[in-house]
């Protein structure tokens, strides 16, 4: 008994230490951040509408303005940030090294890339997969309409081994063309070279607007492989994963709710309790991830909404006009679904 | 009886009368005095782009063709509603008809006044190839110069096809102004291009049904 009691004491002990120890961990860069005065985001540099800076060194893009609403979130302010350009296979050992608070930069949630890694996807910003681009005068619908095409792929990706898994379970064949760079992938396409060109939908979008004729092409609906990207974050910091995963949350919900850049103002005169939440008219859920109570008001205000974000920057109201597709809503025929906010 | 509901009812008899979805939006303008009859508003935030009918006037080729999101395309499109299906997302101007396999053909759209201003779900039930248009008489007042009918054919606002949303004033129509598509007007509810309304037509017979969705509100 005395024993036992003793187990239980000394197990409270180390509960309460463990708890101490993690706490301390949990507030640190939040608290790193707030003493800094800024967010420093860890983006690609080089990506249109993701993450690219102009010659004047002003970066935007969809994960840009991602690291913008973190921004937002903490200080009111989208430009308490600094950019962090870094390769992508640097990128989880310079997050790991504390070169940055938060990963923003195209990095797929993979197994691998967290478990692997060591580190905490906070949610999926943008559900990518690989796709297909083809001549519009193919006339062709589906990708299950490709039977026999030679496609182009990138060598030493898994590009190639996506199609094979796909052809192969649909009974059809191809020509893989393989090549080194997207630039010689784009020059073969224009040479006939092959019909087909074969790479994650953003980058197809992207790589068209360098064709010659870019509307005479077409990206098809079809996407063979599970991309999702999104932000990453450190492990040990509950804290910052919840802040990080809530505004992405925050952004998806005030899309649902109808709450816009435009409209934001008006808000605090809603009587939905849901947007009266959000916005922080009602409650304090902000208090909670160590922010004022107007946090997400502050996110719409200064960078938008989720598809408003996505719109601008990679969607019908940029050059790359990708579709949504599985970026659309839950509600509008995506796959896009935030927890709720209460 | 609220005003609303009135000027509703107004407006319905007088779309009985002119059946016509083009002359919703004026019968409105003229019933509700609030609106006056002056549709370059500019406070109304769901209009926006502020251009007159253009009767006579026929596009060209390159005028139809639109690129980019509006462009007639099949995208991912994940729905419980059966392929064959209508649905309008008036907010994103678009028009998605539900195919197998989470697919849909996705129209892009303009969306007028009247569009706006109602979500539910219905059934088309009649259908015209090159519809006549009579403009109301408060459209006529506000642009003297137009037609007291236009027989259907190029360069009719009402555009090459006609579906008919059972139950409501509303319908999908062609245009002659494709600059219009993408964008919230002054007038009309869904209009498509010619080539895509033709489309649309000969895809989904009398009886479709069609859900229409409007973002959410404050």
């Amino acid at each position: 008994m005395r024993f036992f009691q003793k187990g239980i004491t000394s197990a409270a002990v180390f509960g309460a230490l463990t708890l101490l120890t993690s706490f301390g961990a949990q507030a640190s860069t939040l608290d790193t951040v707030k003493q800094r005065g800024s967010l420093i985001c860890g983006v690609s540099n080089g990506i249109t509408g993701f993450s690219i800076s102009d010659e004047k060194g002003a970066w935007s893009g969809f994960d840009v303005d991602f690291c913008r609403a973190v921004a937002s979130a903490i200080f009111g302010d989208a430009t308490k940030v600094q950019f962090v350009p870094v390769k992508a296979d640097e990128r989880f050992a310079a997050l790991k090294e504390n070169k940055f608070d938060l990963l923003s930069r195209n990095s797929t949630w993979s197994f691998s890339n967290e478990v692997e890694q060591g580190l905490l996807f906070a949610g999926v910003t943008y559900y990518d997969g690989q796709g297909f681009l083809v001549s519009k005068k193919r006339k062709v619908t589906s990708a299950l309409e490709l039977d026999g095409s030679k496609i182009c792929v990138k060598n030493g990706t898994n590009s190639e081994a996506n199609v094979a898994d796909y052809f192969k379970s649909n009974r059809m064949k191809f020509e893989p063309i393989r090549f080194e760079t997207m630039k010689e992938i784009i020059d073969a396409y224009q040479a006939n070279k092959c019909d087909v060109i074969s790479s994650d939908v953003s980058q197809l979008y992207a790589e068209r607007l360098g064709l010659t004729k870019p509307n005479e092409n077409a990206i098809l609906a079809d996407v063979i492989s599970k991309e999702p990207l999104g932000p990453a974050v450190r492990q040990g910091d509950d804290q910052w994963l919840n802040l990080v995963k809530w505004v992405n949350y925050a952004m998806l919900n005030a899309e649902e709710l109808g709450i816009t850049k435009s409209n934001v103002a008006q808000a605090k005169q809603s009587q939905k309790p849901a947007v009266r939440r959000l916005i922080g008219a009602e409650g304090d859920i902000g208090k909670q991830l160590g922010l004022s109570p107007d946090w997400a008001l502050n996110i719409i205000k200064n960078v938008g909404n989720y598809g408003e974000t996505l719109e601008k920057n990679v969607g019908g109201k940029s050059k790359l006009g990708i579709a949504r597709g599985l970026n659309q809503l839950w509600t509008m025929g995506g796959i896009q679904y935030a927890p709720p906010l209460r | 009886m609220p005003p609303a509901i009135i000027h509703k009812r107004m407006a319905m008899k007088i779309i009985n009368l002119h059946s016509l979805c083009l002359a919703a939006a004026a019968a409105w303008l003229f019933w509700n005095p609030a609106a006056k009859a002056d549709p370059a508003d500019a406070s109304d935030p769901q209009v926006d782009m502020q251009i007159d009918d253009q009767p006579g006037y026929q596009p060209s080729a390159e005028e139809e063709q639109l690129a980019g999101p509006f462009e007639r395309q099949i995208v991912f499109f994940r729905t419980t509603e059966a392929p064959g299906t209508i649905v309008v997302h008036t907010a994103d101007r678009y028009l998605y008809l539900v195919q197998p396999n989470n697919r849909a053909i996705r129209y892009g759209i303009g969306v007028g006044r009247d569009g706006f201003q109602w979500a539910g779900i219905r059934k088309i039930i009649q259908k015209q190839e090159w519809p006549d248009w009579r403009p109301p008489p408060e459209m006529i007042q506000r642009q003297p110069y137009l037609p007291r009918f236009m027989a259907g054919g190029p360069g009719n606002p009402m555009g090459a096809r006609a579906l008919y949303i059972g139950g409501t004033v509303y319908r999908i129509h062609g245009t002659n102004q494709p600059q219009t598509i993408g964008h919230a007007v002054s007038s009309g509810c869904f209009r498509l291009v010619n080539a895509d309304v033709t489309d649309l037509y000969d895809r989904v017979p009398v009886g479709t049904k069609i859900v229409v969705k409007q973002a959410a509100d404050l």
